[in-house]
């Protein structure tokens, strides 16, 4: 160990670190731009200077790439420190003029507007982007080229690179937005996207799949990881303090022995692109009820505001479809059971963000046979200015000098084909049982009905028992409804299985 | 004119947040696991249900000088005691009004609600009440006193 | 009170707190707070190093309260509380300090701020532990029998869920045959079979069970006593019985509204649903050749808005059998939205197109007229889709009419002090969550009591129902977090705002039988019924109220901490 004092206080050490990871460790600052603690320290940015004194001998050193030492005193915030960042920075805002974390930086300097001549540049020539890819891609698909002034970042002859992965952990560190993945490679970009926001927005390869996930712990898809892909990278595990990454961890099987199976397996999203005359996937500004949900969401990707795909504005005059897929004999013949309610508290969620919004519902029937769901329609009428249309829109087009949606439909009480213009529209598409609820049936040897929900041989009076003693099913995975009732189905089902497990004794 | 660029640039407000256990502390509790950044100037007192807090106990805290305090709950409707939350909007319109009778700026007191679910409300929450606060410049009741 | 001795423990939490909070400043400004006899840092508080670290000074420095700095209470404080316990301190000694969540992972840039923020939390923490009272929790046996109130399907399906797990059941019905509802119905939808037939099995199976004791007819008198622990007096035949449960489950169902519309009571061939069903019963409905339904009557309007579920059903398995009884006749159903959700209702409902019946949409606004002095001749009506009006010959007109609470719902809901919400129908616990709990612990609902419900409805519910109740019977005690109210019987001027404010009726005005206090009424917390909100003592207007671990006194220290005032 190493004994060395920072601002006045004595800490100690590990050989062979170097000054910045010591200082951090002890809660003291140093603004760094280049430093990367996944990478080898660079000195480049020159930013992280410190004064030390050594032997009775003051001077400046760059504290991410200099060795601690016994005796050291480091100074992180004396006269001279600031004076040299003071010139760095105005030197890098005169180069970056228009990079916000660089104007941001300068300015916690006192540093407005530099005395000299200002560039047009985004690249601080820190070197993380090459550094990154090098160092831990082991591609190197960019590095320095030039010299002097001609310095840059670029690929070999100025081509999108061949050998570029396309992982983007370049424009991943670039801290000043200069590196575009789709500059560098020769690959279409494929971000990763977020399952739990439905493609919303994109996620990293490790990750933790929703806010409230139990346990909350990250997950590797190792899919998509670079590290299970080429065996590079790794970088999750210097960031994690706790050294709980593991790689070699594999898949368990576990074993149990029950006497009683409870089968709850929820539901999918119908795909609504089958239901063709609506227009998913071409016209923009179509989303579903799942994306409208987590966008209006506080905790989702566009924390809890509406912003329409085609342009990001918000929409102030929205449609909901309901029955997209359910009740219709090219579909599921079924009725979903939730859309009119979610349908519905989705209206009066925008009308409660944005008051001038205005929602319309087109629905076949308004089914809401739950409690208080009846005064909930109501409300949404008077207070939440949503209209609902009786009416199955034939069509949905976009148009083309705005990207607003035109639904088409049948007013039915003047009975004349109209259309309505639109900035986004919502589908509220039907609810299959889970693409789990087959394999696990299979397994157990479980009859599916036409739709693939589990079969109830006799739903009436033996609500949750399926065909096999001691296996039940209760939820989505066995009839469509709604929170309330699979909640008293899981209770059913669990009394059912206490009561089988009771007779066994 | 010095003290006055003072006042403006360091002034720091001391705000106190009472919050319920079952929605605004879950939700604070997710904002700092999500990493959400915010002022530093809120302190949580930690309660069952948001219609525990008195408030007279708010009025002290304001008559000792805090600049702002928050009570944070459920949404209405989703009071995990059925029906605390309703009782402290109630409480709030009425202290509102007392507050600006005895000479202490209203908005020195804000109600709001945080789902456990609402992690970037909190911090949103936070830093709205903290500019609000921030505005309205430090508590000077005790003074007037 | 002995002397307070505080311990705070800051914990590092790796670098989680320590890589932003300056953690040996915090504990060295801990060690200058009023009555901290010791404090330290740990690296983590809560690892085994920690928590006998934590053990080891309460013995080492005798402190008699403990304060832990590190994450949330709500994943982390049994475990200090625990620790307190092993050492031999009472675990409501303890205080916990969010320093994590609350303070170095959302002021990560700023490491000066938060340490500074860190040390009030640590000042309000200890303030606040120096008032801290050791308290016991609330215990009690859980008797190990069921009440079960109604022999519907709901009803039994729950008795006979509960005796079949071992549990003693009482099951109490007013009528002199157990079935409910049911009974009344003609044929059952999907299988068209005499509902009789069916519920056969599951009586015989009530009435041969030896765990069951039926209790028929017979009312529910009185109910008194909480979770675990309830007298139950019932007249059972003008004879009074007097039992004791753990838990109970309400499964009263509810019954069709008779309407004062379109003439009903008046024209001979205007019926109900359920009058149709039981002259098919009776085998004297006659000849017909011209059927109308009319759906929503009575329901789904301004004074009575709710939508009854099961009424369109109804009218859609009548229809089709009035089909099948006479292929030629003219089945018309006038409806406003067809209710038939899920997978068979909608399959039911084509079927019955298929088979002829003709569905008419009309409009509130626009509803059909009966025409015909003597009786029904015809009914008008404008057809909504067509945009038409219509003249139906009519010679029997056939009204669906919503599900409405029982008459005695209210007294029940008095008796067992549970809430009866919109309509009449029971209140249950979370609209979402907790559908067939009631708020009060140890009571549970199930079937059309709570909500109108369809026969596999109201069996699922009994399952749930039971399934709930069966929790209680099994654990066989009951534990309540000693964070209950109190009352002081001197202070208290008996006004009763408390029991005025308290959601779960766990505060009731008493005369006081303390020495010195007699015959004066004061306030009096029902231990097991209270659930620890402390609405009570916030209402309180001169501190007599209070709630253990978050008492005023606690609440001020902590707010003058903060404000610098003692």
């Amino acid at each position: 160990m190493v004994n060395l004092t920072i601002d006045g206080k004595a800490v100690t050490a590990e050989e062979g670190t170097y000054i910045l990871q010591v200082a951090r460790a002890n809660s003291i600052d140093i603004p760094t731009l280049c430093y990367h603690q996944a990478l080898e320290p660079f000195g480049a940015c020159r930013l992280c200077t410190v004064e030390i004194t050594s032997r009775g001998r003051k001077r400046l050193v760059t504290s991410c790439n200099y060795p601690v030492e016994e005796g050291l005193e480091v100074s992180t915030d004396s006269e001279a420190v600031i004076k040299g960042r003071r010139m760095i920075l105005e030197l890098l805002l005169a180069r970056c003029p228009n990079v916000p974390l660089i104007q941001e930086l300068a300015k916690s300097y006192g540093i407005e507007k530099p005395r000299f001549k200002l560039e047009d540049d985004n690249c601080i020539l820190c070197g993380l982007c090459a550094r990154i890819c090098e160092e831990r891609m082991g591609v190197s698909a960019i590095s320095f080229s030039g010299r002097g002034l001609e310095r840059k970042i670029d690929t070999p002859f100025h081509v999108n690179s061949e050998i570029c992965q396309g992982c983007g952990a370049c424009a991943f560190v670039c801290p000043t937005g200069a590196i575009k993945l789709e500059d560098i490679t020769a690959k279409e970009p494929r971000p990763i996207l977020s399952e739990f926001n439905v493609g919303l927005n994109p996620r990293s390869a490790i990750y933790v799949p929703f806010p409230q996930a139990v346990p909350k712990v990250p997950v590797i898809d190792r899919e998509v990881c670079i590290h299970f892909l080429t065996g590079n990278c790794r970088i999750c595990e210097n960031f994690c303090q706790a050294g709980a990454i593991n790689y070699d961890q594999e898949d368990e099987i576990i074993e149990a022995e029950v006497d009683a199976i409870i089968l709850a397996s929820g539901f999918d999203l119908y795909d609504p692109s089958a239901v063709e005359e609506y227009g998913y996937g071409k016209v923009k500004n179509v989303i579903t009820a799942m994306q409208y949900e987590r966008m209006i969401s506080a905790s989702g990707p566009t924390e809890g505001h509406l912003e329409r795909p085609s342009d990001g504005k918000t929409p102030k005059k929205l449609a909901f479809i309901q029955c997209v897929g359910s009740r219709d004999t090219h579909h599921k013949l079924y009725c979903s059971s939730v859309c009119c309610m979610h349908a519905t508290k989705e209206a009066i969620l925008a009308n409660e963000h944005y008051p001038d919004l205005k929602a319309f519902i087109f629905y076949t029937d308004m089914r809401a046979v739950g409690k208080k769901f009846q005064e909930y329609i109501a409300r949404a009428e008077q207070e939440y200015n949503v209209t609902y249309i009786r009416s199955r829109p034939s069509k949905i087009t976009e148009n083309p000098d705005n990207g607003n949606p035109i639904v088409w439909y049948e007013e039915t009480t003047a009975r004349t084909r109209t259309s309505m213009e639109v900035d986004m529209v919502v589908l509220c598409q039907a609810l299959i049982p889970s693409g789990s609820t087959k394999d696990i049936s299979d397994m157990l040897h479980l009859s599916l009905n036409d739709y693939q929900f589990v079969d109830i041989p006799d739903r009436l009076f033996h609500p949750v028992d399926t065909e096999i003693p001691g296996i039940f099913a209760c939820g989505f995975c066995q009839a469509p409804q709604d929170i309330p009732d699979s909640v008293v189905q899981a209770s059913a089902a669990a009394a059912r299985a206490a009561e089988f497990l009771s007779k066994e004794d | 004119m010095q003290d006055n660029k003072e006042v403006k640039t360091e002034f720091k407000p001391k705000i106190l947040a009472f919050c319920c256990n079952w929605c605004a502390y879950a939700g604070a509790d997710l904002a700092g696991v999500s990493r959400f950044q915010m002022p530093t100037d809120v302190r949580v007192i930690r309660v069952m249900c948001s219609g525990r807090v008195p408030p007279e106990l708010i009025i002290r805290a304001l008559a000792n000088g805090l600049d702002g305090v928050m009570i944070l709950g459920c949404h209405p409707g989703e009071c995990h005691y059925s029906e605390g939350n309703y009782l402290t909007r109630r409480r709030a319109h009425v202290l509102k009004r007392l507050l600006s009778y005895i000479g202490i700026e209203p908005d020195r007191f804000q109600l709001g609600w945080v789902s456990a679910a609402e992690g970037a409300k909190f911090a949103a929450v936070v830093k709205e009440t903290t500019d609000k606060i921030t505005a309205l410049g430090p508590n000077r009741w005790v003074d007037k006193k | 009170m002995a002397v307070p001795r505080i311990g705070v423990f800051i914990c590092h939490c790796g670098t989680n707190i320590g890589g932003i909070v300056d953690v040996p400043q915090v504990v060295e400004y801990a060690k200058s707070l009023p009555y901290v006899a010791h404090a330290e840092a740990n690296m983590y508080t809560c690892s085994e190093e920690g928590i006998s670290s934590i053990k080891h000074a309460i013995k080492e420095y005798d402190l008699n309260r403990v304060v832990v700095a590190s994450c949330t209470p709500r994943t982390h404080q049994p475990l200090f509380r625990n620790a307190c316990a092993d050492a031999g301190l009472n675990p409501y000694l303890f205080e916990f300090v969010n320093i994590r969540e609350h303070c170095s992972w959302i002021h990560m840039q700023n490491r000066r701020e938060a340490t500074e923020k860190a040390k009030e939390l640590v000042k309000m923490g200890v303030a606040k532990a120096r008032w801290l009272d050791a308290q016991e929790e609330f215990e009690s046996d859980v008797y190990p029998a069921a009440m079960v109130i109604g022999g519907g399907v709901a009803g039994m399906s729950a008795a006979l869920n509960l005796a079949n797990q071992g549990f003693e059941v009482h099951l109490v019905e007013k009528e002199p045959e157990l079935g409910g509802r049911l009974l009344k119905l003609n044929r059952i939808f999907t299988i068209n079979k005499d509902p009789r037939e069916l519920v056969e099995s599951i009586v015989k199976a009530v009435a041969g069970h030896s765990k069951i004791r039926l209790h028929m007819p017979a009312v529910v008198k009185a109910a008194s006593g909480y979770i675990g622990n309830f007298d139950i007096s019932v007249d059972e035949g003008g004879k009074e019985v007097s039992f004791k449960v753990g838990v109970i489950i309400v499964a009263t169902g509810a019954q069709v509204l008779k309407p004062e519309l379109y003439r009903y009571g008046e024209l001979a061939n205007v019926l109900t649903q359920l009058d149709l069903e039981q002259r098919l019963k009776d085998d004297k409905l006659g000849e017909f050749q011209n059927v109308v339904m009319i759906n929503c009557v009575g329901a789904r309007i301004p004074e009575r808005p709710y939508c009854s579920r099961v009424c369109c059903m109804t009218a859609i398995k009548n229809a089709a059998l009035m089909k099948e009884i006479n292929p030629e006749a003219k089945v018309y159903v006038l409806y406003r939205d067809l209710m038939t959700y899920g997978v068979e209702f909608e399959e039911y409902y084509r079927e019955a197109k298929g088979a002829g019946v003709r569905f008419i949409r009309y409009t509130p606004s626009n509803p059909p007229q009966v025409i015909g002095t003597e009786k029904v001749e015809s009914v008008r009506v404008y057809d909504e889709l067509m945009g038409m009006e219509l003249e139906l010959p009519c010679d029997l007109l056939v009204l669906a009419t919503p599900l409405i609470s029982n008459n005695d719902s209210e007294e029940l809901s008095k008796m067992l002090k549970v809430p009866i919400g919109d309509g009449g129908f029971f209140l249950e616990a979370h609209i979402k969550l907790r559908p067939v709990e009631f708020a009060m612990d140890g009571i549970y609902v199930a079937g059309s009591c709570r909500w109108p419900a369809d026969i596999r409805e109201s069996i699922a519910q009994g399952y749930a129902a039971a399934s709930e109740a069966a929790i209680p019977l099994r654990q066989g005690l009951v534990k309540v977090e000693a964070i209950t109210a109190t009352v002081d019987p001197k202070i208290c001027k008996g006004c009763g705002t408390c029991a005025l404010v308290c959601p779960f009726d766990a505060i009731e005005l008493k005369e006081s039988e303390i020495r010195g206090l007699e015959g004066k009424i004061v306030s009096e917390v029902n231990t097991a019924l209270c659930k620890g909100c402390g609405l009570c003592a916030a209402a309180c207007p001169n501190g007599a109220v209070q709630q253990r671990g978050f008492t005023d006194m606690q609440l001020l220290s902590m707010v003058n901490a903060l404000s610098g005032k003692r």
